[in-house]
């Protein structure tokens, strides 16, 4: 096994990706000489040209829209949007062509897209620049959507995407990039794929579930882990890793053996994925539940730019912690 | 290309070939000098934030350096506190040239409760006052267009005449889908609305080539039924001449009209770059030459208006004055966190 960071994974998997299939090329914006706002694109444009590595006008719709229709002619387009609030400037290309169009033809054409961008806050880019609209895309059938938290499941996840024949949002996180873990050495890789739609018990415990995704599985690690040093309280964590398809059966075998449930997402409160997930456990598990389903989230503002008001806004490992203690107690809201 | 302008604005020697150019076109000894001092007040907070960026006291900074005669030139076209503005984020100077002031840019870029923009709320370059009529924006690259359509068109509605809205934009937004819809609109209505491009030829690092299908925005104008100009960009007395002349015809009921300022962005875009990265050395340093507060100072001391030692001490009081901005708004204690769902819901009574 090998160290690299979760940007390195990403890029290196782009890297391989584009020399296996002439097929798979990348568009954005600032993503050639530039090689992307956050870097993820490094050294491609000089090893793949401007043909496969396309820096485009500040057009979101129209690149968007650009790679759909790259993609119906059997292209895989890797689009990446600067941040993930601008994607909903191609919403329209997203919802309503990218998603629908295999439906809509009768299964006459499929949309091989994947569109990569980084969601989240906690780096002070404020109220435009730092949300998390992963439960907008999870919402619509006919696309796929993936929220890796770790460098070997963004370089799975990022294999299978390319490779699948639906259009996959593959959201990041402004705050994983630099984030390390382990993948295997180029010699052991054997080009392994993480599957789309299958989440992960990334801790085992026997007391309570926490179920994230994205950068909240990190934080949902590092309490689990202090939790248990410290209060003796066994915790499992289960990772999403996919939030469309979403693997219900992973969440409800580890709420039937733990009995409690915390979620934790980054996104607002309301009508968030924690949302969706109490739903599936009260649906699934009821029976086996002996606390309330407890979800921490983000609080219900823009995300203010002043460090001590964005930090009040987003979830936080004192939340979580508390959040656990409570279920652990029974404690009801 | 371009269509004609009522007021051409080239050939200014005509008339009164001995007049300077500034009583040409009506500006006085103190209107220039104030101008100078405040392009070169907008360069001392722009080298300031890059500093307490470098601190971590101002997290987000974002350059004006280069455009400041654009936005200068524009702010005596505007009619302060009546026609309406809508910028976007290369837009220091200009928030400075409507009467902001050091102090309030520098409580914005701080994240301080005092920020007249936002409260704290919003990332740097995001500039506003209702008392001004500066007009907020979001950071999606030409959303604003459409707002100073509206505004225009609201004029329309409410029988307002004499009255103008104004935004402004890098070339890289002319690629925006709600540009070209805005502007569109605007063509159609003919609105009183003027359109300014600042063109500094780069977008982050996309040169204009590749952003933009035509050698100059103000071709664009031809499409959507309004004269397109190109202008100087640092040259402030033809940015004022060309944009006083379309803020007077969209005031008097002539529609809108697209003005591109070509001009250099001095810096990177922003401080989360180094455009000696994707710009060519010779070509950042061969800018410097075409620095718009150099260009002003040559003319301010050529027409002696000010002479080299005044400049030399309006610099230095414009960095004193700049430093104890900062001071004072290093010591404005940081939004209380009860605050954070203020302004959520609009219960507030606004002044017109």
């Amino acid at each position: 096994m090998q160290t690299i960071t979760y940007r390195q994974a990403l890029n290196e998997t782009l890297r391989q990706e584009l020399r296996r299939d002439p097929d798979v090329m990348l568009m954005g914006e600032e993503i050639g000489v530039f090689e992307g706002s956050y870097k993820v694109t490094a050294g491609l444009l000089n090893e793949f040209g401007p043909k496969r590595v396309l820096d485009t006008p500040i057009a979101e719709e129209g690149f968007v829209g650009m790679a759909a229709g790259a993609a119906m002619l059997g292209l895989r387009p890797v689009v990446e949007i600067m941040t993930i609030n601008f994607s909903l400037l191609a919403i329209d290309q997203i919802v309503n062509h990218a998603a629908k169009i295999h439906y809509m033809f009768g299964g006459q054409a499929s949309v091989p897209m994947v569109l990569r961008t980084p969601g989240g806050g906690g780096i002070q880019l404020a109220a435009t620049h730092s949300q998390n609209f992963e439960a907008w895309y999870a919402y619509v059938p006919g696309l796929k959507v993936v929220v890796p938290s770790t460098p070997y499941d963004a370089r799975g996840l990022l294999r299978s995407s390319i490779r699948d024949n639906d259009p996959v949002i593959f959201i990041e996180n402004l705050a994983l990039y630099n984030t390390k873990g382990e993948v295997p050495d180029e010699s052991d890789d054997n080009d392994y794929t993480v599957p789309i739609g299958v989440a992960e018990v990334k801790r085992e415990g026997t007391d309570l579930t926490i179920i994230a995704y994205s950068r909240m599985t990190v934080l949902a690690l590092d309490v689990a882990r202090r939790i248990e040093d410290e209060e003796g309280i066994s915790i499992e964590v289960v990772d999403l890793r996919s939030l469309r398809p979403l693997d219900r059966p992973t969440i409800i075998e580890s709420v039937k053996k733990t009995g409690r449930a915390v979620i934790i997402e980054e996104d607002w409160h309301s009508y968030g994925i924690g949302a969706e997930i109490a739903a599936t456990i009260q649906e699934q598990a009821f029976d086996y539940l002996d606390a309330p389903v407890r979800r921490v989230a983000g609080v219900e503002v823009p995300l203010p730019y002043a460090k001590v008001l964005e930090r009040a806004a987003l979830p936080s490992d004192k939340h979580l912690t508390k959040a656990i203690r409570e279920t652990m107690q029974g404690v009801r809201r | 290309m371009s269509q004609s302008m009522e007021t051409p604005s080239t050939n200014h020697t005509s008339e009164q070939p001995t007049l300077p150019r500034h009583l040409q076109l009506g500006l006085s000894d103190e209107q220039v000098i104030a101008a100078l001092c405040g392009m070169q007040r907008a360069r001392e907070v722009d080298d300031r934030l890059w500093v307490l960026s470098r601190q971590g006291k101002a997290h987000f900074v974002i350059t004006s350096a280069g455009h400041e005669a654009i936005q200068f030139g524009c702010g005596w076209a505007i009619r302060v506190g009546h026609d309406y503005v809508v910028p976007y984020y290369r837009d220091m100077a200009l928030a400075l040239a409507l009467g902001q002031t050091s102090l309030d840019l520098l409580l914005h870029a701080m994240g301080k409760p005092t920020d007249p923009a936002s409260g704290g709320r919003q990332m740097f370059g995001h500039f506003s006052s209702r008392k001004l009529r500066l007009v907020s924006g979001s950071s999606s690259v030409g959303s604003h267009i459409v707002h100073a359509v509206g505004l225009a068109l609201a004029f329309r509605i409410t029988g307002e005449t004499d009255i103008a809205s104004i935004t402004f934009f890098g070339e890289g937004a002319t690629s925006e889908g709600a540009w070209h819809e805005g502007i569109s609109i605007a063509g159609v209505h003919q609105l009183p609305v003027v359109f300014v491009c600042e063109n500094n030829s780069y977008a982050i690092s996309v040169p204009l080539k590749k952003e933009v299908p035509v050698p100059d925005v103000a071709t664009k104008a031809a499409g959507y039924g309004m004269p397109g100009v190109i202008v100087d960009g640092t040259d402030i007395f033809a940015v004022y001449e060309t944009v006083r002349a379309a803020m007077k015809r969209a005031r008097s009921g002539g529609g809108p009209t697209l003005v591109e300022c070509k001009t250099h962005r001095l810096r990177p875009h922003s401080n989360s770059d180094d455009h000696t990265k994707y710009r060519p050395a010779d070509e950042i340093a061969a800018m410097q030459e075409h620095d718009p507060i150099q260009r002003l100072l040559a003319y301010v001391v050529e027409h002696n208006l000010m002479t080299q030692e005044e400049w030399d001490a309006a610099r230095q009081s414009i960095r004193q004055e700049v430093n104890e901005a900062t001071t004072t708004a290093d010591r404005v204690p940081d939004p209380p966190l009860e605050s954070l769902f203020a302004h959520l819901y609009g219960t507030e009574e606004h002044d017109a």
